[in-house]
């Protein structure tokens, strides 16, 4: 994982075999080494606002992504998402939603927040692998962050 | 003012009672529309059907509807008011008690709605958890058995081989089962939203898909002039999706798939068929054909969840409309479905 100065996925999943599944997925890709994983949305908003036990991230710079799941304990990831829009520190980081929901009005919910991105984990673990592929290189190789 | 009839409405014993009456002292309560009634005299010269409670002698109050006439001398003053009176009180009881009975039954139509709401409110969060939770532990399944593949592929002979692709056969279809029952659902709990529908189109634009995804076979569709539909396009095209889906399906064995599609219009309704030349299926089995995940076919012969028609007969109930299907084993089959013409809206294409 990545040492968490230069982290450039936040990867937020609190089911422990979808982390496993995800990390060897982006392992594939080589990309493993540029991911943070926290396990709910209240770790979440401290690593990205370098509070609680993130204190020490107060200079750091954003991820150039966060990955998010929708369904969190403590906080959620639709609120992770508002908190995210309402700070003017963290309101431009990219934000892709990755869950096993298709449901449209997580989908509507979502984009209604300003997230960049909606994607539905397929069980089919080879089209999965697939789909991180194609979504790590996309949003660490081919886009461009927002400057900080 | 001698009128026995107006006597007994009043209560009075006898119309000599009435000579010297009074009536605006007497019978009339405060709540007379005297303005009203004097305005339509100024205005119209008549009063015509003026409804007010009035007393009677013994102080009990009854419901009247008066009309009148102002009677004028030749200089043009007003001497006296001619006119008919009527007791409607009885009336003016039934129109109470339906006012009543109204208001118990919209406080019922209330509360049965909110019942209801309760109700699609908790299948919406049913299916909102089976999206969720349901395909967590299948992803699970899935992944790690193929993890378990590539990892131990040097320990695992040709049957630990079959035996994971078996675990991850059954995952991906437990998968394709949810994404089905969760489709179902979602539109018994959808709103018709009716408009104008172009079946033509439609349909044209489902073949075209087809043709694309069957490119190495040969089928050949026709499609005879449809008329146009009062329905819910998005739920149309799963009607058709699903009823094309299957004429591919079951024609698949024969060298040349025939797909054949029309629409004719009825006595107040339009009837869409769709007929193939696939394997048809035995009509002794036909009132399994709608029903949820039921199938007349093995597995192994031909892939499904038998959900397709489940929820083409659901979608068309939601229409008032009526879908049968007709087969014989190796002759093929043809399903139709009728949907009401509303209104009298279109005249025929």
């Amino acid at each position: 994982m990545a040492n968490n100065k230069a982290v450039e996925i936040l990867f937020v999943e609190d089911n422990p075999n979808d982390v496993e599944l995800t990390i060897r997925a982006f392992k594939k890709h080589n990309l493993a080494n540029r991911i943070y994983v926290v396990h709910d949305g209240a770790e979440a908003l401290d690593f990205l606002f370098a509070q609680g036990d993130f204190g020490y991230r107060k200079d750091y710079e954003n991820p150039k992504v966060v990955l998010l799941d929708l369904k969190l304990p403590k906080v959620d990831g639709l609120e992770v998402l508002r908190k995210i829009r309402a700070e003017e520190k963290t309101k431009l980081i990219p934000v892709v939603i990755l869950t096993s929901s298709r449901e449209e009005c997580d989908i509507m919910e979502s984009y209604r927040l300003g997230v960049n991105s909606y994607i539905v984990k397929p069980v089919d673990f080879d089209k999965f692998v697939h789909s991180v592929g194609d979504l790590g290189l996309y949003w660490l190789l081919l886009n461009q962050p927002p400057q900080e | 003012m001698t009128n026995p009839a107006l006597a007994t409405m009043l209560g009075y014993s006898s119309s000599a009672d009435l000579t010297n009456l009074e009536l605006s002292e007497n019978n009339f309560l405060p709540t007379y529309p005297r303005e009203q009634f004097l305005e339509n005299i100024k205005r119209e010269g008549v009063v015509r059907g003026l409804e007010s409670a009035w007393k009677r002698k013994d102080g009990s109050e009854f419901y009247v509807r008066e009309s009148a006439r102002a009677i004028h001398d030749s200089a043009g003053n007003i001497i006296y008011f001619d006119g008919t009176v009527e007791d409607i009180t009885e009336r003016k009881h039934a129109e109470e008690q339906i006012r009543l009975l109204n208001i118990d039954l919209e406080k019922r139509v209330a509360q049965r709605t909110a019942e209801l709401e309760a109700i699609n409110k908790e299948l919406n969060a049913f299916a909102y958890s089976v999206s969720h939770d349901l395909r967590a532990p299948l992803r699970a399944i899935d992944g790690f058995s193929k993890i378990l593949e590539e990892d131990y592929l040097d320990r695992l002979d040709e049957e630990g081989k079959r035996l994971l692709t078996i675990i991850q056969g059954n995952t991906l279809a437990m998968g394709k089962l949810i994404d089905d029952l969760l489709a179902f659902s979602r539109v018994s709990r959808k709103e018709i939203n009716l408009t104008e529908v172009d079946m033509n189109a439609l349909v044209q634009g489902l073949i075209s898909s087809f043709e694309h995804e069957c490119h190495d076979r040969k089928i050949q569709f026709s499609l005879s002039d449809l008329p146009r539909a009062n329905a819910d396009s998005a739920m149309m095209k799963v009607v058709w999706q699903n009823l094309l889906s299957n004429a591919v399906k079951y024609t698949s064995t024969r060298e040349i798939g025939i797909i054949e599609i029309h629409g004719v219009i009825g006595d107040n309704e339009v009837i869409y068929s769709i007929q193939d030349n696939g394997v048809g299926f035995d009509m002794k089995y036909k009132n399994k054909l709608f029903q949820v995940f039921q199938r007349l076919h093995r597995s192994d012969e031909f892939s499904g969840t038998g959900i397709g028609l489940a929820l083409v007969q659901r979608i068309i109930l939601k229409h008032s409309g009526s879908v049968w299907g007709e087969g014989e084993v190796n002759q093929g089959a043809l399903f139709c479905f009728s949907l009401p013409i509303s209104g009298g809206k279109f005249d025929g294409e």
